[in-house]
């Protein structure tokens, strides 16, 4: 710092402005209470750490993926290859499922061979009382006309 | 003070939220950050919840720090803003409350060490010396002679032309020579009459 020897000022006060300026660098490097200012600055980290914005994405990623795995079981169970077990199972419903059906059809046979001698008689009487009007006929109302 | 490499991996970590790391920056520049927020304004408490605030502030937005300059830079700034953005809302109705405040309220911690080792003379003429210059020469003092900061940071900051700051640090040591030329004349006097 030098404004020159001949700058109007007296060596005394330029010395007072010396101390001032060395006094004012001590301040910001030399501290009274290290100690003090150590347990300051852990106080205020935190404070800093409880205030910090949460970290929410990383949570919310994983839990957004863990939704889609969930939802994606049942379609990936389709397209996965089946086991041997689960294809016994269904070759047992479809079996199943056939020889019941042969066993409907067996017993419908049954009842149509009990049936058939009478359903043929029934047949004709419905026939006779059924029987188409001659041409030209004119068809009557069975009431007086009012 | 940490050097530009350390500083750089600290944010890293600090980034990360690591506590270690935060708590590395707090003790790095919570002393000069309040030493000159305390020369800024005057008072002690303000001076250190300023600090406070603009550290809390910086942590919470790191992720959008830029690596190219420097933390301290960028935790001055703010913590300069904060101090005027407080000053504009508590200003005083007539000007003469603000007048003559920053050496008043010398005995903190920031100031007591200067106490003990150089009296409170020395206290009472830093007081006078800051007094008397405007903005933002008292700003660009501190920095330079407070902080160490080089011309070139502190054009930087100030978005200076380096010339300009040179020629503000000169004209604010003939302001601030001149005060103190007055005031230990004042205080010869003073003893002559005694």
């Amino acid at each position: 710092m030098s404004l020159g020897p001949n700058n109007g000022f007296s060596v005394r006060a330029q010395r007072v402005l010396v101390r001032v300026l060395l006094a004012l660098r001590c301040e910001a490097r030399r501290s009274p209470d290290p100690a003090f200012d150590a347990m300051r600055a852990e106080e205020l980290a935190d404070r800093i750490m409880r205030e910090l914005p949460r970290r929410v994405l990383p949570v919310g990623l994983c839990a957004l993926a863990l939704v889609a795995v969930v939802c994606l079981i049942p379609i990936a169970r389709d397209y996965m290859p089946r086991g041997e077990a689960k294809a016994s199972v269904a070759q047992v419903v479809e079996s199943s499922i056939r020889e019941q059906g042969a066993a409907v059809n067996a017993g419908l046979g049954a009842l149509r061979a009990v049936v058939a001698p009478f359903a043929g008689d029934a047949a004709s009487e419905s026939d006779e009382g059924e029987a188409p009007a001659p041409e030209g006929a004119v068809a009557v109302a069975p009431f007086k006309r009012s | 003070m940490l050097d530009a490499q350390t500083e750089r991996l600290t944010i890293a970590r600090a980034r990360k939220g690591d506590r270690a790391a935060i708590s590395e920056l707090i003790r790095a520049y919570q002393r000069p950050l309040e030493a000159f927020l305390f020369r800024m304004c005057g008072k002690s408490d303000l001076a250190e919840d300023i600090a406070q605030e603009a550290f809390l502030r910086v942590m919470k937005s790191l992720d959008r720090f830029d690596d190219r300059f420097r933390f301290s830079t960028w935790l001055f700034t703010i913590g300069k803003r904060l101090l005027v953005n407080h000053q504009q809302k508590m200003r005083p109705l007539a000007d003469s409350d603000a007048v003559d405040f920053r050496g008043r309220d010398a005995r903190t911690p920031v100031t007591e060490n200067i106490e003990q080792e150089r009296g409170e003379t020395v206290q009472r003429m830093i007081a006078i010396a800051l007094d008397s210059l405007v903005e933002p020469q008292r700003e660009i003092v501190l920095l330079f002679h407070q902080q160490g900061w080089p011309v070139e940071r502190i054009a930087d900051k100030l978005s200076m032309p380096e010339g300009t700051i040179k020629s503000h640090l000169f004209r604010a040591r003939r302001r601030m020579l001149a005060a103190i030329e007055h005031a230990t004349g004042v205080v010869r006097t003073e003893e002559v009459f005694k």
